[in-house]
């Protein structure tokens, strides 16, 4: 239920460091996601799509690391191309 | 191509605001809990009840949330102490911007017990840091008995599971060695107390549990 805010946090971070390179455009994030963070992954995968959709991040590929077990979620790397 | 590290938690900011609250309770001397269930599992009754056998020099409030109206500030203000609402307007969780806004104008130093009823959800308020010094999990017995394998987040990171309604437990085919054992394979150390408030059964350990956790509180090293 709170996956658009959590994508909306995401997408925010991503802005926040495509700004830090000029000239380059975000291609993919890579997240880390625990099993226990309270996050559904194909909810947040289609949030993040409808974020991005129609946007200058268009297209963003995502690349989750899930970690069974775990409490993470954090956003890990970005990859920017020229 | 270029990887660029962010290594960033994607809720940074609410849990820099958590972070500051846990200090700030623990510089009081406050002890914040944080109580996450389903929807129905007996959160308000429960507060009630604890409220309830409270002196009236007790030093608690309460900060209960949902969705919409304020109908469970109004049961719990019944009791004489402070309690606020905050009315999420739609969001299934409590975040810890909220819970500093809803504490505007109370002085902690004064208070040595803060009740949080969050939002009745099991999934989403496990992601969101509150500061509070422990989470706690309650489940009815009126619900599966396999639910901390379904919602598994909730049941490990509370310290302690409450096992409510028990009153109904000939009524329904809730098994509650299954219940405990599924809490105990997600997290080992999980305290479990049984109680039924309307029965009123295990309510004086619950009481005992919160007693021990303020002494624990206003006695830990960072109490100015």
């Amino acid at each position: 239920m709170h996956e658009m805010g959590i994508a909306s946090s995401v997408i925010e971070a991503v802005r926040v460091e495509v700004t830090r390179h000029p000239g380059a455009r975000a291609s993919k994030v890579g997240l880390r996601l625990g099993e226990w963070a309270g996050v559904d992954v194909e909810s947040l995968r289609f949030c993040l799509e409808v974020l991005v959709k129609g946007t200058e991040l268009e297209p963003l590929a995502l690349e989750i690391d899930f970690r069974p077990q775990g409490s993470e979620l954090d956003i890990a790397y970005l990859e920017l191309e020229d | 191509m270029e990887r660029v590290a962010i290594e960033r938690k994607v809720l940074s900011e609410n849990d820099r605001i958590a972070q500051a609250l846990r200090e700030q309770f623990a510089r009081c001397g406050t002890l914040v809990l944080n109580c996450i269930s389903s929807p129905g599992s007996g959160k308000t009754s429960l507060l009630e009840r604890t409220l309830q056998g409270f002196s009236p020099e007790t030093r608690v409030a309460v900060v209960t949330g949902d969705i919409q109206t304020d109908n469970d500030a109004r049961r719990l203000a019944r009791f004489g102490f402070p309690v606020r609402q905050i009315t999420t307007a739609g969001a299934c969780h409590l975040d810890a911007r909220m819970v500093e806004k809803s504490l505007d104008g109370w002085d902690l130093g004064r208070l040595d017990l803060l009740l949080i009823e969050n939002v009745g959800n099991l999934v989403c308020p496990t992601s969101y840091d509150l500061g509070e010094e422990s989470k706690i999990v309650i489940l009815s017995v009126t619900e599966g008995d396999d639910k901390p394998l379904k919602y598994p987040g909730a049941f490990a990171k509370s310290r302690l599971m409450v096992l409510n309604k028990i009153d109904l437990l000939p009524y329904v085919p809730f098994d509650m060695e299954a219940a405990r054992r599924n809490a105990r394979s997600i997290h080992p150390d999980i305290e479990i107390i049984e109680t039924s408030c309307t029965a009123g059964n295990g309510l004086d350990s619950w009481r005992q549990w919160i007693a021990e956790r303020m002494r624990l509180a206003a006695g830990s090293p960072s109490h100015a």
